[in-house]
């Protein structure tokens, strides 16, 4: 499964209304502050009777159809709707069956036969066997166009086939140790082989959408809402809540005036300042788990295509590993966890967040490469990188070193560190530019950014995160995209990695993972800065429980599993939207806004009796 | 030039004075300008440049006002008065700029087609129709976006769509003024067309041109606020709009740091009304037309 999670894109409210120009701008706090009352009631409850858990999210959905969703939410929505041949349990993330109850591989380790359970049927009543399993794999494996967001998982498979409803069996070319973490969503064949294109058919069109996991997706409208209703017949039982919505809110501080005013009952991606003002708040849960990823930064290490040829326009100074190990010499990742994160992450290390124990690994000695800038500046002279008389530090061909970092607009945290960048290196005598974009898929993709802010979540199998800096995923010409992250192809790592995808020995696995971190470590090409948590919070008042990932300690949102949707129990009092349990500051902040309001108003009478006099004029 | 000439412009100026003098509101604008002006133009000296700087933030996250900080911190812990006083500096910078950007387009457009006439008129001023419907915002939006993030992306989207209204009334201005007859006189006496427009009509439509930049500094202060509340700013650089859109990223509206919001918006409000009231005064006296009581 892919969680691309490079941008959870935000994009802007935008209002264009001429008249309303003055006003937005004059009294920006007011619009702002107007803009959540009219968000949260024009979102107010849907249904009175039955129980609903509305969630509050961000990010847009890419596809409904499992073969092309790669987004967060779309596979997390996926998780709930379809069955999944295995599943991680919510304690400790081992694999625990799920669409398949037993597996068991050959002595040659190349034939997998799992035993498809027999109590699932999808919600238009038909059984799910293992013919729609067989199906859903060879459909990915004969039309590139259904392998977009899994191909990886089954691009060594050689065949699968079923030969009785209840067993599935799947030929390999080579061993491969993820065949117990296949997070492919199965489909119902028999709506599924009807579909012609699969690069365009994103399964939106007829509702409700045919799946067998613990909810059904009932409705569907493009950045508003995604409905589901439970799957009464779902094998591990129905879950407890009537309805589950989720509801989109781009602006972050109205979804916290909906929770706040009881309108949703719960809110992901939390600010420091909002959960701090939260948790103060009755009825409200503020959950603070260590997160499952890692943040990032990314040098360019020369783009290049698996033809050879290179391209985009890189900074050469990269190529030199000083100016990259002087570089994160500066970088005080315990300061960002500190300033910009304010607590509310891990201080970055190798690769994998330590939530993952089992193939969590940190360097020590003298392979760290601790905050030390008088280090760095030592490393940059000793490379030939002097000083010129203003302070600003020379290139080898004589210009002042300035690089570039490709930032998403809709991220602050990347602003946030970009400023202590800025300082840091500043201080080291190089230039910084911070370029902010909406979507930096463009210059990424063309190899056209020196530096980048890179973050991915990473599944309790780390071979997906691991597979994307080997050189088999560049790009094949300079014209594709490759499934790379940065255009990083080292030997060594890439036969650790294909030691470690052919070891089914799990203790040896996660040395060999291990081992890889530490020489993507050595490559010093990334610079893994922190792991932020999960900063959610739900309403007590509906939500009565509900299960994290990790048990103890876990997240709610973006789970490897349905647990947490699923365990959801409803609070005994009513569902429905409680009173407005604005706080006092917020009343405040309103009083303020209502004085800023009055002065704009002002000026725009002022704005329209001028007007009046310019039509006079000759 | 004549010292006949300067005794002449001495007394127009005094003139002026005397007359603005008689406005009121626009003395308060001045004051306020001049006040507001003084502060930004100072604010090395006061503040330094050092109140940018997050690895030497004096105070932690979002603290409340208090006697150290008058009006608390943001999320780095810097001193917010401190960053409104910086701030000052662009946001009045890139209003002026891009004020007079856009009336120096809408003055010479003016004046060409109002001159020229004919077909080049009909053109010109279609083009600018279309400018005029267009919504300013939108486009401004699309230009910055567009465009790499900076403060001069910033002054030339509001500078180059903003300009129709002047260009509107500097041409009527320039018909009116080339139907007199001292106009005829100055063709008949071989003045050409670069003569005209630069010795007859530039001078008479410049009252025009002075006060519609100064209301229209007000505008481009609200836009480049708008704009970069709406995150096309330059995310690296202080300005009042700047604050209010990190103010909205830390999520101070949900959790109450109104000290966080208010501030930079009612600076923002005040600096637009004092550019308005300076601006009305100057029309108003340089045009009699328009009456004195308003």
């Amino acid at each position: 499964m892919v969680m691309v999670t490079k941008v959870p894109s935000r994009p802007l409210p935008r209002r264009p209304r001429r008249t309303a120009r003055l006003l937005l701008a004059a009294g920006l706090t007011t619009a702002s502050l107007a803009a959540l009352p009219a968000t949260t009631a024009a979102a107010g409850d849907e249904k009175s009777g039955g129980t609903t858990l509305t969630v509050a999210v961000s990010q847009s959905i890419d596809s409904l159809s499992p073969f092309l969703a790669q987004k967060l939410t779309s596979t997390s929505i996926h998780r709930l709707a379809y069955e999944y041949l295995t599943n991680y349990d919510a304690k400790d993330a081992r694999t625990v069956p799920a669409f398949a109850t037993e597996w068991s591989a050959s002595a040659d380790k190349l034939t997998w036969t799992y035993r498809i359970r027999e109590d699932s049927t999808w919600s238009d009543g038909k059984p799910a066997t293992a013919e729609d399993a067989a199906w859903t794999f060879n459909k990915m494996m004969t039309d590139p166009n259904a392998a977009t967001a899994n191909g990886s998982f089954t691009a060594n498979f050689a065949q699968v086939t079923a030969p009785d409803p209840r067993t599935l069996v799947i030929r390999l070319k080579k061993p491969q140790a993820t065949m117990t973490a296949l997070d492919v969503p199965i489909v119902p064949k028999h709506v599924w082989e009807k579909v012609g294109d699969f690069s365009k058919f994103n399964n939106d069109r007829q509702f409700p959408i045919v799946g067998n996991g613990p909810f059904v997706i009932t409705d569907y409208k493009v950045d508003q809402y995604i409905r589901l209703k439970p799957n009464k017949t779902f094998w591990r039982g129905a879950p407890k809540f009537d309805e589950l919505v989720f509801k989109y809110y781009k602006d972050g501080d109205a979804a916290v005036a909906a929770l706040q005013k009881g309108e949703v009952s719960f809110v992901p991606n939390l600010t420091p300042a909002q959960a701090a003002a939260l948790k103060t708040q009755k009825d409200i849960k503020v959950n603070d788990a260590p997160g499952r990823r890692f943040y990032a930064l990314a040098t360019n290490p020369g783009a290049r295509a698996q033809d050879g040829k290179t391209f985009g326009n890189g900074h050469p100074a990269l190529l030199d590993p000083a100016v990259r190990r002087a570089l994160f010499l500066s970088v005080d990742r315990a300061t960002l966890v500190d300033r910009v994160f304010q607590g509310h992450a891990v201080e970055g290390e190798g690769y994998i967040p330590p939530r993952f124990g089992s193939y969590f690994w940190k360097p020590e000695g003298a392979q760290k490469r601790s905050y030390d800038p008088a280090a760095a500046a030592k490393a940059l002279d000793a490379a030939g990188y002097r000083k010129n008389g203003e302070g600003k530090r020379l290139g080898k061909d004589g210009r002042p070193l300035v690089f570039r970092i490709l930032c998403h607009a809709t991220d602050p945290n990347d602003k946030a560190v970009g400023k202590y960048l800025q300082e840091w290196w500043g201080e080291l005598g190089i230039g910084l530019t911070v370029e902010c974009m909406d979507s930096v898929s463009d210059p990424w993709v063309k190899g056209d950014y020196d530096l980048a802010f890179d973050g991915w979540s990473v599944n309790p199998d780390p071979d997906y995160v691991l597979s994307i800096h080997t050189c088999g995923t560049l790009p094949a010409t300079p014209k594709d995209t490759g499934a790379t992250d940065n255009f990083i192809c080292d030997e060594e790592f890439d036969s650790l990695y294909a030691q470690q995808a052919v070891e089914y020995d799990t203790a040896k696995r996660a040395d060999l993972v291990k081992r890889m971190q530490s020489r993507l470590y050595d490559t010093g090409y990334m610079n893994v800065m922190a792991y932020p948590n999960a900063l959610e919070a739900y309403r007590t008042d509906q939500i009565a429980s509900i299960t994290t990932m990790p048990e103890a300690a876990g997240n709610l949102w973006g789970q490897d599993g349905y647990w947490s949707w699923w365990s959801a129990v409803p609070a005994a009092s009513s569902p429905s939207s409680g009173d407005g349990s604005g706080s006092s500051s917020t009343g405040v902040a309103i009083g303020i806004g209502v004085a800023v309001a009055a002065v704009a108003g002002g000026l725009l009478l002022l704005r329209t009796r001028r007007r009046a006099t310019a039509d006079d004029r000759e | 030039m004549t010292s006949l000439a300067w005794e002449r412009r001495r007394g127009s100026a005094a003139r002026f004075w005397k007359t603005y003098r008689s406005h009121r509101a626009g003395l308060y604008g001045l004051a306020g300008l001049a006040l507001i002006a003084l502060l930004a133009v100072t604010a090395p000296l006061t503040v330094g440049a050092d109140v940018q700087s997050v690895t030497n933030a004096p105070g932690t996250a979002l603290e409340p006002p208090s006697a150290e900080f008058p009006l608390g911190t943001d999320q780095f812990g810097r001193s917010l008065l401190g960053l409104l006083v910086w701030g000052a500096r662009i946001s009045l910078l890139v209003g002026l700029l891009a004020a007079v950007l856009s009336v120096a387009i809408g003055t010479l457009v003016g004046v060409l087609a109002g001159h020229y006439g004919g077909w080049l008129s009909t053109v010109v001023m279609r083009i600018t129709d279309w400018f005029l419907v267009m919504p300013t915002l939108v486009l401004a939006i699309v230009l910055a976006t567009v465009m790499s993030r900076s403060m001069w992306t910033v002054v030339l989207a509001i500078g180059v769509t903003s300009w129709p209204t002047t260009a509107r009334l500097v041409r009527a201005q320039t018909i009116a003024v080339e139907s007199r007859p001292y106009i005829e006189r100055a063709t008949a006496l071989g003045g050409g067309h670069r003569h005209v427009m630069a010795r007859h009509v530039l001078p008479n439509v410049m009252p025009l041109v002075l006060a519609q930049t100064t209301l229209g500094i007000s505008t481009a202060i609200l836009t480049e606020a708008t704009l970069a509340f709406l995150g096309l700013g330059d995310p690296t650089v202080v300005s009042w709009g700047g604050m209010l859109q990190d103010a909205r990223e830390a999520g101070a509206v949900s959790s109450g740091h109104w000290w966080y919001l208010a501030p930079p918006g009612i600076a923002i409000a005040l600096v637009a009304l004092a550019f308005t009231l300076c601006g009305r005064a100057v029309e108003s006296v340089l045009n009699p037309r328009l009456g004195v009581g308003r």
